[in-house]
């Protein structure tokens, strides 16, 4: 059963109730809110998934709940929490989904060990996946929501989820958050993106998010070996440049970006060893998305 | 006068990266990128306990280097780094 | 604040110590137990101990695959950290450079040290090193000059440890992170229980090959007992009474007259009563086989009123609360055992502004890097 086979009403019932239980890639997620603003988005943004099996455990629960202040009685702030705690302070509650979805990958990379973390936006093509790592200036979620829309799966904007016994990749595609200019880009570039509301004032600045395309969302069960590694820089009018990059270059990118490389130990860096040395590494300058895309999909052809 | 030895050598574990390597040290589970001249620092410290000066000389020997006094303090940064590493220690020998 | 639905049917407390009492019952668990179950263990920060448990008997296949995944995971950090406060001990030992300083590992390290049963799987962060007052600054200078830095404290947090708890500040390597706390006392010197850290720096044992002591058997079960009873608010610290349970079985184990040495010694030290409060919680929660008679020959027993106010809030807030659905009995029960528990440790004039402070950090946080972590 898919969110978008519920109506609204029923699909309120579950998040003021016992919670709405939906699977994302590999994990369950519950989320309870009475807030009417947050459940309509959600209503539209979450449509693709699944509710969870009945009979499976579902790994984290979230709230977003109202907040009083003492300090501002009439500001209007929600709060995250996961099992009744919160990570972080209060917000305007305009800005609930983007703390939702902030939150929810906090706690992934808090809890979650058993698979190596990468810092990566994460899609597949030709049955391989393509790493695209953070590094500052990457602009990797709006790369990878062009790649998305162009035949690429999605993975995830925001993590590489890798088993570091078998090397296997994992999707988890979520809701991705574009910030400032890039909102504009898309639009121009994808008018056909589904985005959710325009949320100005967060610590990133205004962010929108994009909804996975549905066959991404589908194919979430399918894991993928890695096949390339890609660091993406954005510079303005840079002529397009797709280079070789050392082996062990990438190696130090990967591993310091990852969020739970040092927590692995060991079993972390084999799977990092093994991860470089089976891909083709390189860098990518460009300032013109076509091109981009055209070098990208030269790469990932054969 | 110090000398240094690298007693837990065989325990790394070193991927190496044409002219690079990486190094896993189990103890503190800390990975190291070190260049040639890093890692053979550690080879030659691995054979015998070396002394500063003696280490420069192999170290000049087998890179054809000119020793001057900045490569031997240079040297001696990097073995004062690896003894706080526990890559390295010290061993304090008795005129 | 809005009320959620949340799932009646299902004892929070009852499934967490199960899951301690008899792991063996865990793999017949529904979804909605372990769900519930993960989670619970998780706020008493027991998931990577149940872990280990589950490890061991060779169970984590045979349970559902989201619970083993979780359940590994914390067991991965758990192992981590115990990796990163054995190495930081390795540092600390090489930076005071064959200076002789009896050094006493306390708490999680020392567990570690000795490979207790309570070890594995068990969280902790910190490296805590008891030491004679005199010693003290001799380690703090060896140790900056290597690097340490002291955690960062405000003027507050710098002059309530120096004057009042006549302790130092944490110090902290910035490549590692690991807090390192030299002690020299073993509760604070300001509280009514007065505790001479000599006779426990005096019984304290070797340890095999490491240069380093901990205390004697029945120093470490006081120790920790007084933790428990004497210096702490109790809030969600299960771990610590299960700590107390499993060395005191691990020991009796080993020596028939191990808890009559213990009964002894705490009587010796004028520490019956936290003792008491350990072994008789230890029977109620965790099912300890050690008999009633024990407590009965200690002296400082607690009289009947006190003893049935402790017998109906300890529990209270030992055990975690239910995450979805905080009870408000348990607050009150907690906040009764958090004045109880600076009652016992500083004189009154003290103790109000201390509590002042800490409320106006509540209100407005945020002023304290301290502050914040506590909260």
């Amino acid at each position: 059963m898919k969110v978008g086979q519920l109506s609204l009403d029923e699909f309120h019932a579950l998040l003021i109730g016992q919670g709405l239980r939906v699977k994302m890639g590999p994990f369950n997620l519950s989320v309870q809110t009475r807030l009417p603003l947050l459940i309509r988005q959600l209503h539209q943004m979450y449509s693709h998934y699944s509710l969870a099996e009945e009979d499976e455990i579902v790994e984290f629960h979230v709230r977003v709940i109202p907040k009083h202040s003492i300090r501002q009685p009439l500001a209007r702030l929600i709060r995250f929490e996961v099992d009744g705690r919160s990570p972080f302070p209060p917000v305007p509650v305009e800005q609930a989904l983007a703390t939702l979805e902030w939150g929810v990958n906090l706690v992934i990379a808090m809890r979650i060990n058993h698979l190596l973390l990468f810092h990566s936006a994460t899609v597949e093509r030709n049955g391989h996946v393509l790493l695209l790592p953070a590094w500052p200036g990457s602009g990797k979620t709006t790369l990878s929501a062009m790649l998305m829309h162009r035949g690429y799966r999605l993975f995830s904007d925001e993590f590489g989820l890798m088993a570091p016994e078998t090397g296997d990749f994992f999707p988890l595609p979520r809701l991705m958050p574009l910030k400032n200019q890039s909102i504009e880009i898309i639009r121009h570039y994808l008018p056909e993106a589904v985005l959710g509301p325009e949320i100005p004032g967060t610590l990133k600045g205004t962010v929108a998010h994009i909804r996975p395309p549905q066959a991404s969302i589908e194919r979430a069960d399918e894991a993928a070996q890695p096949r390339w590694i890609v660091f993406p820089k954005w510079v303005a009018g840079a002529a397009l440049r797709l280079e070789s990059l050392p082996q062990s270059e990438a190696f130090l990118l990967l591993a310091t970006n990852a969020f739970n490389y040092e927590v692995l130990g060991e079993a972390a860096f084999d799977a990092v060893t093994r991860l470089v040395r089976g891909c083709e590494c390189r860098k990518l300058v460009y300032s013109d998305f076509d091109s981009a895309l055209v070098a990208l999909d030269e790469l990932t052809d054969g | 006068m110090n000398s240094w030895y690298s007693s837990r050598f065989s325990l790394l574990r070193i991927e190496s990266w044409e002219s690079e390597f990486t190094v896993f040290q189990p103890e503190s589970e800390k990975t190291h990128f070190l260049n040639e001249m890093g890692l053979q620092i550690l080879v030659m410290l691995d054979q015998s306990p070396t002394s500063l000066e003696v280490l420069c000389r192999k170290l000049s020997e087998y890179f054809t280097l000119q020793p001057d006094a900045q490569f031997l303090r240079q040297v001696a940064q990097i073995l004062q780094r690896y003894e706080a590493l526990g890559l390295i220690e010290r061993v304090k020998e008795s005129e | 604040m809005a009320e959620f639905k949340v799932d009646v049917r299902l004892d929070h407390h009852q499934l967490l110590l199960e899951a301690i009492i008899r792991p063996a019952t865990l793999v017949n668990y529904s979804h909605l137990q372990w769900e519930l179950l993960l989670r619970v263990a998780r706020r008493a920060r027991l998931l990577g101990y149940l872990a280990a448990r589950l490890e061991k008997n060779g169970s984590l296949d045979k349970i559902p695959q989201r619970a083993a995944n979780l359940l590994r995971s914390s067991l991965i950090q758990a192992k981590k950290q115990q990796q990163s406060v054995n190495w930081e001990l390795n540092r600390v030992l090489w930076a005071l450079d064959g200076r002789e300083i009896r050094i006493i590992v306390l708490k999680g390290m020392a567990y570690q040290l000795q490979d207790f049963p309570n070890a594995a799987g068990r969280i902790f962060a910190d490296l805590d090193l008891l030491v004679s007052k005199e010693a003290l600054g001799q380690i703090e200078s060896m140790l900056s000059k290597k690097g340490w830095q002291r955690h960062v404290l405000t003027d507050y947090d710098e002059r309530y440890y120096r004057e009042w708890s006549h302790e130092i500040p944490a110090l902290v390597h910035p490549e590692r992170g690991v807090e390192v706390d030299v002690h020299h006392t073993l509760s604070s010197p300001l509280g009514n229980l007065k505790i001479d850290p000599l006779p426990f720096r005096e019984a304290a044992i070797k340890v095999k090959d490491k240069g380093v002591y901990v205390l004697s058997p029945e120093d470490m079960l006081l120790h920790c007992a007084v933790n428990l009873f004497q210096n702490n608010e109790l809030a969600d610290d299960l771990r610590h009474l299960l700590d107390f349970h499993e060395i005191l079985q691990f020991f009796s184990q080993q020596q028939l007259s191990f808890r009559e040495k213990l009964i002894d010694r705490a009587n010796r030290l004028g520490l019956g009563r936290p003792l008491f409060y350990s072994l008789y919680f230890s029977r109620l929660l965790l099912h300890s086989s050690a008999p009633e008679q024990l407590e009965k020959q200690l002296n400082h027993q607690p009289g009947w009123l006190t003893l049935r106010i402790m017998h109906d809030c300890v529990p209270l807030a030992l055990l975690p609360q239910h995450p979805d659905q905080p009870s408000k009995w348990v607050e009150l029960a907690r906040l009764l055992l958090y004045l109880r528990s600076h009652w016992l440790r500083m004189p009154l004039y003290r103790l109000l502004p201390h509590l002042a402070y800490k409320f106006y950090l509540s209100v407005f946080p945020g002023k304290s890097a301290r502050a914040k972590q506590n909260g």
